[in-house]
């Protein structure tokens, strides 16, 4: 569903990214752990076409998102760190601009927002203003834009910071739900206890470097995500 | 811990000097040069020039009777109009609207410093405006009449009073907005409404000062006896600048009171207003039958949303869309009138009335810059429409299509109101509607143009990209000098040997050229800088 070959991006002298490759099949809950600062976001970005790289490749569905842009980001969601949306549309006209951009037709994004802002106890506020909505509420109405079209491959950036514990625990099952359905998720987190119940596969990056990654067995193997984390942070210093 | 405020205040103020947001690094000192030279420039020569014009016309005539004070009265007045007019719009969102509000109020800072810092963009703004009028005034009575010491301590004094003043009235007037905008639904139309009015007392002030002025000057020890019996206070304020210690020390008084009034008003309220989620009446979700739109129309929407929603968007970026239907419609009903001064006065040059008439709807048109700010407007939600599968292009075209739409119509109107009012012939006619046509796209493709190559997201208040960038004083002002060289163009610089139609032709193919060159850049690399971005 997504392959990163050999990513690598540079800010001025820094390397943000460097030589990064992995691989994430469908039906996948991929996990991307790493420090602050570790370059988790600007993979994230890259995938999604939003930061251009400067070596390497990104495949979404065998499409590259240098050379097809378009045709990848129609197969994608993306949800970021901080959910800055269009503060001055309410949610039902921001959800139906995304819905307009990924032609989605009328019934069913009537069908799917009905559904989804339901979950979310979000339908009463969907006449308001996205600038009136509170941290948490950005993050479910993002969470309902990116579900509208029925992405393949969803990445998402930190996707609970914020949510309550009910959002959280739906959206951890829509999570599911959608690989279970032949779609694939790529998500980072520093939960590293969310990390280890929900991903099917889980890479560690530190300074842009990916120091380990594979099924959550092989990189924890006995031990915790995190006692692994701390452990191999160590060792990198 | 107010240095410190006010430093960071300073820095956001001036950022754009100092800052390449599209670089993400400083600019280099020859380009931070380059920025305040031309910011120079167009306030010192272009708005000092046109009041150090005003000042010597009438200085010399009422020193010599001996009213200089109410020389000072007119000015001072002129002064505080304009201080007030240029900061009033920004007032509101400068001190209340700062996304900043939540991270400065969790910080163990006194509320009041935080006022007080936010009261400097305020102050600086006000300032700024006020001084270009006030300055040459007090320049021009130095340098024509008298450079004594206690003209030149009244002088600085009048200067200092007059920017605290026109800082009181700004932000008393910012309150009564935010006093306002809580309570209102439709906050955005009725501040556009409030503004609007405020700009048409504006204006005819302005087009009646001139007149005023002539009548007052004339007439001046009469209107200066009365002034006097009955304003008192304005005499005294008048005497400041000729270094009168008895109205230094009233009229410092009053000033520095009213100012103290403003301060207790507004910090006990300021806290309340910057905190408050300006929640009205709830409205309640109603589903109903939902349509889908094509990625061109969705976006177009967004972008028209995106102006509606912003009364200073609107107000700073917008004016045209007001001023060119009642420019239409006023020559609907004076356009005789008009068009007979016109002839009287260029008439001996054929073809100089019809030149003017495009140069104006040129000049008003040159009001609307809308393009100019958007792709900053855009700020941190940049990400939505450089992840979603749109291309840079059709984002651009979006907000090309605002500009061209709100802008096209209305001239096209004004075209019309003309047509039944002076007697072209068709190819004339066709003529006059094409040069401002061409200047529509060209406007709008210029303006997109300098807001990809000047962008600024990272804004914390939105009147920074929409009324203090580069990109919309270079628009607006290039828009001004478009319209100058149609002017010098035909009547000084031999363009009328072309014959009306000749020059016009001429003159819109240039025009048409350099929108397609604009055309092209926008699309390759403008659409690389969005993607960049």
């Amino acid at each position: 569903m997504l392959k990163i070959e050999h990513l690598t991006k540079t800010y001025g002298e820094k390397k943000a990214v460097d030589d990064l490759s992995l691989q994430i099949r469908r039906g996948e809950i991929y996990g991307f752990i790493g420090h602050n600062g570790a370059g988790k976001t600007t993979t994230l970005k890259a995938v999604t076409g939003i930061l251009q790289f400067d070596e390497g490749e990104i495949l979404i569905d065998g499409k590259s998102v240098r050379t097809s842009p378009l045709e990848c980001k129609r197969e994608i969601a993306y949800i970021p760190d901080n959910p800055d949306l269009y503060d001055y549309m309410t949610g039902i006209k921001y959800l139906n601009f995304i819905a307009d951009i990924f032609a989605v037709s009328a019934a069913d994004r009537q069908d799917r927002i009905r559904k989804y802002a339901d979950l979310f106890e979000l339908t009463a506020d969907l006449a308001q203003p996205i600038a009136a909505y509170s941290h948490g509420m950005k993050q479910k109405l993002a969470i309902i834009a990116a579900w509208l079209h029925q992405p393949k491959l969803i990445i998402m950036d930190e996707p609970f910071v914020g949510l309550d514990p009910k959002a959280s625990h739906l959206l951890k099952g829509m999570m599911r739900e959608v690989c279970d359905e032949g779609g694939a998720i790529f998500f980072s987190t520093h939960v590293l206890e969310v990390a280890e119940k929900l991903c099917d596969k889980v890479a560690i990056i530190k300074g842009g470097k990916l120091i380990r990654s594979g099924t959550m067995e092989e990189v924890k193997g006995d031990d915790s995500l995190e006692e692994v984390f701390l452990e191999l942070e160590d060792e990198s210093c | 811990m107010l240095s410190v405020l006010l430093k960071k205040q300073m820095s956001e103020i001036f950022r754009g000097y100092f800052y390449d947001a599209k670089k993400n690094r400083s600019r280099s000192k020859g380009g931070t040069a380059a920025y305040i030279v031309l910011f120079l420039g167009i306030m010192v020569v272009l708005l000092g020039g046109i009041f150090t014009f005003v000042s010597l016309s009438i200085c010399g005539a009422l020193a010599d009777a001996g009213m200089d004070w109410l020389y000072f009265v007119l000015m001072g007045l002129l002064s505080v109009v304009l201080g007030t007019f240029g900061s009033v719009f920004n007032t509101y969102s400068g001190l209340y609207l700062s996304k900043d509000n939540d991270l400065l109020l969790s910080l163990p800072i006194p509320v009041n410093v935080i006022m007080l810092s936010r009261l400097l963009s305020v102050y600086l703004m006000g300032l700024m405006y006020s001084a270009v009028v006030i300055l040459p005034a007090v320049l021009v009575y130095w340098f024509t009449v008298a450079a004594s010491a206690a003209s030149i301590f009244g002088g600085l004094v009048l200067i200092l009073l007059i920017s605290v003043f026109v800082l009181t009235l700004s932000c008393a007037l910012g309150w009564v907005v935010a006093k306002i905008s809580l309570k209102l639904k439709n906050k955005s139309f009725i501040t556009v409404v409030v503004s609007l009015a405020f700009i048409i007392g504006y204006y005819f002030f302005y087009f009646k000062a001139q007149m005023l002025i002539q009548n007052l000057v004339a007439n001046a020890a009469v209107y200066g006896a009365k002034i006097k019996g009955a304003a008192y206070p304005l005499y005294l304020f008048g005497r400041v600048a000729t270094g009168d210690i008895f109205a230094v020390l009233a009229v410092s008084a009053v000033v520095l009171a009213l100012f103290a009034l403003m301060w207790v008003l507004i910090s006990r309220s300021f806290l309340k207003i910057a905190t408050a989620s300006g929640h009205t009446a709830r409205k309640a979700y109603k589903e109903t039958a939902m349509k889908q739109k094509s990625i061109a129309s969705a976006l177009l929407t967004k972008e028209f949303g995106r102006f509606i929603s912003s009364p200073n968007y609107m107000l700073n970026c917008g004016l045209g869309i007001l001023l060119l239907p009642i420019c239409g419609v006023l020559l609907l009903f004076k356009g005789g009138t008009v068009i007979s001064v016109l002839n009287g006065l260029f008439g001996a040059r054929e073809g100089c009335t019809q030149v003017l008439i495009c140069a104006v709807l040129c000049m008003l048109a040159s009001m609307n810059d809308m393009a100019a700010p958007s792709v900053s407007l855009e700020g941190r939600s940049l990400w939505l429409v450089q992840s979603l599968p749109v291309t840079p292009w059709q984002v651009l075209r979006a907000k090309l299509g605002v500009q061209l739409l709100l802008t096209g119509i209305p001239v096209l109107f004004c075209i019309i109101c003309i047509a039944f009012v002076y007697p072209f012939s068709i190819p004339e006619l066709v003529l006059t509607a094409f040069v401002p046509m061409v200047y529509v796209l060209f406007s709008a493709l210029f303006g997109l143009f300098l807001g990809l190559k000047m962008p600024n997201v990272n804004w914390t208040n939105e009147i920074t990209p929409i009324k203090q960038s580069a990109c919309v004083t270079i628009a607006l002002f290039s828009g001004f000098a478009y319209t100058a060289l149609l002017c010098v163009g035909f009547m000084l610089l031999n363009g009328w040997k072309l014959g009306f139609a000749g020059y016009m032709g001429v003159f819109g193919a240039v025009t048409l050229t350099l929108c397609a060159v604009l055309y092209f850049g926008l699309k390759k690399r403008g659409c690389e800088l969005l993607a960049a971005l």
